[in-house]
């Protein structure tokens, strides 16, 4: 809290944190909802009273997952509040100077770490076991296979990808594997260049005598990877090349029609699909945080974040702090951002499946044997976790404790 | 069709009940178990001696002083004396009576008796953990033990289905370990050690300042490409398709070291480095071996580095005389073009399922589990709620354990800074537009004062202190009141309410 020049936070005696029951989660989204009404129409002095008991109610540090859920939203109100009401600013801190807390302070793992935080939870896992089961169906017999990595994890899904290729392929193909230059506005962050990450990826294939080629485009998500497309465009493919587009929680940067008229998610899907890939992988998180009404958009949230941290009462303390970190980062930009620095625009899968199917792409069940595995897989974690399937749309979705998380589909050209 | 739930129906919870700071172990299952911090008030602390404790045999008989480990041991064997009846049953005193143990050790957090033990077992095996020798050790690995069922537990899992990296890591998955080990250091190590022997003179690999050699320290990287878009189309022109189809098509693939021509970077140093999409061509097996290649090589997808040999484990792959095919099928052979089976590929399908879901979705956050709303509540609304729930004491979470709105007036210490995230209490003088703010304000005085004063949420004297005493306009400030002082007391409720992570829990 210091690093924002807010007054340290004192211990109020009075409040034991640890005796929140379940029914307070209405209670505060109650608050919440409130508050972001009151900012959302100027009305300071009634966000402030409503950001003061909400303080009160919810320390950042709180042994219960649903306190600190709340936390992460009073934070992002407030960064909200100080910046569209100024009104609030001198009532609410009086002579301390507040400023919002800077966005380069994202943490940045170690590729090592990040390995591993990945996996604490089945959120990625998933859908790369998915992802990766159908790619080998699907390239089995290519040369060539050249995947296109769009991925918020930094390429931690390829690994396993290489070791599946090595073991379960007839003929080992040549792997080539696009990424586009590492973004960092959002979290996770690593602190090595694709370069070396690309390095030690095909020195890793090499030891699976998996022949490897590792290229970094210039390309952005804010246009919607226009020069990444441009490039799979003019590049010429070999003879049984295979193209594998793989989208890992990365398409939801790319603005939709709430920030650009002309949706750029389209425009990507439309061209990708005249590039005829061999197949695309879509894994997304289930929730719709893209709404322009900023109290819907707090409730969606609300709604949703309660699972990244309610799964993490199981951790240790670091690894906690840590993952929550990177949710609160996201709270505060669905709730205090605005415009382009609004960049976590997440779909519900209805929506996605919706484009999918806009842009001429049909949906493919993924194989019983990658169920199995994602069963087994989840076995090995915490009892809340786990999955259904949608036979009407082909698709998986992991579930927590019933509510639905993230969904992995696979598609084709139709 | 709705969908299926598949729940993960394993026993083993990852939120492990060893999670409570008291160190408890699981008693026997009849036995009510209480709540972390909070032990039964009425039962009976015991507290034995180091030596007692660790006794083997603590319960003696009284007839032919043999001693037993557990009570229900000697127990039964009392019946063995054939004891007239009325001396064989227990007095109901002993019987009813729950026992706590309390640790010997003085600086121990369980020798205090609010945080004693509920189970002769648990302490002991606590007692060991903590205080005692570590006398078992693991023969697969290293790790020791003081407690002997610690030891066996572990005995089991060691070494059973885990991976470990050079490095040192444990992992018991595969996916875990595999993505791990390709990313470690170790991993790393191992190559750069083998390349150097095998390969070209490092001057000519180094002299591309840009050569992205990723075993050259890494303030290479300093060389990264530039932030902006560069359109790749620019390079394009002049130069022929993607080398690597150039490699693909033409017939012998000999498959050298897995050093592309790197005699090529020198001539891709004109300004290539920038604004073009790089591709590291490692171990690309470049039948770029022979001269000819070298200028189809030199193309826009421009710096090549392969560095990499094989690793020690595999070096024959690459000579050229291994069985090249193993790796590429020469392009004459096995080249048509596979239809994609995944129309026709019946693993692909799943058939319907029907799996029944164990563990109905959870009701414990009710925003999810009530879809039609609550009445949307004005914010003074729901703050008057939520005081008449204090002030009644029924139902409700935040201020139920607060009963008492009226709170002594000593207690109310608030300091006017130091709250959180620095908010200061709201004022009515301050605010603006607050239109219900001054309807709720008992006086119109506003308070800011020197941390040393008493004050309530509302910045108010002592004179709101009461604020029960005015049922209506009383509400809200003395939730508001209530909020801001109430020290000492809970503000979520009364001992008895189950900490909110254990409610998410019960699936």
């Amino acid at each position: 809290m210091t690093r924002t020049g807010i007054i340290s936070p004192t211990r109020f005696p009075s409040f034991k944190s640890q005796r929140c029951s379940g029914g307070d989660a209405s209670f505060m989204e109650q608050l919440l909802l409130h508050c972001a009404t009151a900012i959302d129409s100027n009305d300071a002095a009634l966000a402030h009273q409503l950001l003061w008991v909400l303080n009160n109610i919810a320390p950042p540090d709180a042994d219960s997952s649903t306190q600190r859920l709340t936390s992460a939203f009073v934070r992002a109100l407030l960064s909200r509040a100080a910046s569209k009401i100024p009104a609030l600013f001198s009532t609410v801190f009086g002579n301390s100077f507040f400023q919002p807390p800077p966005a380069d302070e994202i943490h940045r793992f170690s590729v090592v770490d990040l390995a591993g935080f990945i996996d604490l939870t089945p959120w990625h896992r998933f859908g790369f076991i998915a992802a990766n089961e159908a790619i080998i169906t699907a390239v089995e017999g290519y040369s060539t296979v050249h995947i296109v990595d769009l991925s918020l994890t930094h390429c931690m899904q390829i690994p396993t990808l290489i070791d599946a290729m090595a073991s379960k392929l007839n003929t080992p193909p040549l792997l080539k594997l696009t990424v586009v230059s590492s973004p960092s506005s959002f979290p996770p962050l690593i602190n090595i260049s694709y370069e070396e990450l690309g390095s030690k990826l095909v020195n890793f294939a090499t030891t699976r005598n998996i022949e490897m080629q590792f290229t970094i485009i210039p390309s952005t998500y804010s246009d919607g990877f226009s020069s990444l497309l441009q490039h799979l465009r003019i590049y010429s493919t070999s003879y049984n090349e295979a193209l594998v587009v793989n989208c890992h929680m990365m398409l939801r940067y790319i603005p939709d029609e709430t920030l650009t008229p002309l949706s750029l998610r389209n425009v990507f899907l439309n061209q990708l699909r005249s590039l005829n890939p061999t197949i695309v992988t879509l894994i997304e998180e289930d929730a719709d945080l893209t709404s322009e009404n900023l109290v819907a958009r707090v409730r969606s949230a609300f709604n949703y974040f309660w699972i990244p941290f309610d799964t993490t009462d199981t951790f240790v303390s670091e690894q906690r702090r840590l993952y929550e970190a990177e949710v609160i980062w996201k709270i505060e930009n669905v709730v205090a951002k605005e415009g382009v620095e609004r960049v976590e625009r997440t779909e519900t899968k209805g929506r996605w499946l919706e484009r999918m199917r806009d842009n001429e792409f049909g949906g493919v069940r993924v194989s019983e044997e990658a169920v199995s595995e994602l069963k087994a897989m989840l076995g090995e974690h915490a009892v809340g976790w786990g999955m259904k399937k949608d036979d009407d749309d082909e698709s998986l979705v992991l579930t927590w404790k019933g509510h639905s998380v993230v969904f992995a589909t696979v598609w084709v050209p139709i | 069709m709705a969908p299926v739930e598949l729940e993960n129906s394993s026993t083993v919870s990852g939120d492990a009940s060893g999670v409570s700071s008291t160190g408890n172990l699981n008693p026997p299952p009849k036995k009510k178990r209480n709540l972390p911090g909070m032990p039964d008030p009425g039962a009976e602390v015991i507290a034995l001696s180091p030596k007692t404790l660790m006794a083997t045999n603590r319960f003696v008989c009284e007839i032919c002083n043999k001693g037993f480990q557990r009570d229900q041991n000697l127990q039964l064997h009392r019946r063995g004396h054939n004891l007239p009846w009325k001396l064989r049953q227990r007095s109901a005193k002993d019987a009813v009576r729950k026992k706590v143990y309390v640790c010997p050790v003085s600086a121990c957090v369980h020798h205090d008796p609010s945080r004693a033990l509920g189970d002769l077992t648990g302490i002991k095996k606590h007692f060991c953990r903590k205080h005692g020798e570590k006398k078992y050790k693991c023969d697969k690995c290293s790790k020791k033990y003081a407690v002997h069922s610690d030891w066996k537990a572990h005995s089991k899992i060691c070494g059973t289905k885990e991976y470990r990296c050079d490095c040192g890591t444990l992992f018991s998955r595969k996916d875990s370990f595999i993505t791990h080990r390709a990313f470690c250091d170790v991993l790393a190590e191992e190559s750069a050690k083998n390349q150097t022997n095998k390969l070209y003179p490092q001057p000519e690999l180094k002299s591309p300042p840009a050569a992205a050699a990723p075993l050259t320290p890494p303030n290479v990287s300093a060389e990264t490409e530039p932030v902006k878009i560069a359109s790749p189309s620019v390079r394009s022109s002049s130069e022929s398709p993607n080398p690597l189809e150039v490699i693909m098509e033409e017939a012998p693939r000999t498959i050298g070291f897995n050093v592309s021509s790197s005699v090529i970077s020198d001539d891709d140093r004109s300004g290539n480095n920038n604004c073009t999409p790089r591709t590291i061509g490692f171990n690309v097996t470049s039948s770029g071996l022979s001269g000819d290649h070298t200028s189809n090589n030199n193309n826009n997808n421009g710096i090549y580095a392969g560095l990499f040999s094989s690793s020690t484990s595999s070096p024959s792959l690459y000579a050229s005389s291994t069985p090249s095919t193993s790796l590429f099928a020469p392009p004459s052979s096995s080249m048509e073009p596979i239809s994609l089976c995944l129309s026709t590929n019946p693993s692909l399908y799943v058939g319907p399922t029907t799996i029944q879901d164990p563990h109905p979705p959870p009701h414990f956050l009710t925003p999810l589990s009530l879809p039609p709303p609550q009445p949307a509540m004005s914010a003074t609304a729901l703050l008057q709620k939520a005081a008449q729930m204090g002030s009644t004491g029924s139902g409700g979470s935040l201020l139920r354990g607060l009963g008492i709105v009226s709170s002594t007036s000593s207690s109310m210490e608030l300091s006017s800074h130091d709250l959180g995230l620095g908010l200061l209490p709201p004022c009515s003088s301050g605010g603006s537009g607050g239109s219900g703010l001054k309807e709720l304000m008992m006086g119109n005085s506003c308070v800011f004062g020197p941390k040393q004063t008493t004050l309530d949420f509302l910045g108010l004297g002592r004179a709101v202190g009461n604020g029960s005493s005015n049922p209506v306009g009383g509400g809200l400030s003395a939730l508001l009141t209530s909020i801001g002082g109430g020290g000492g007391m809970d503000v979520f409720g009364t001992a008895g309410e189950f900490p909110g992570k254990d409610i998410g829990r019960s699936l």
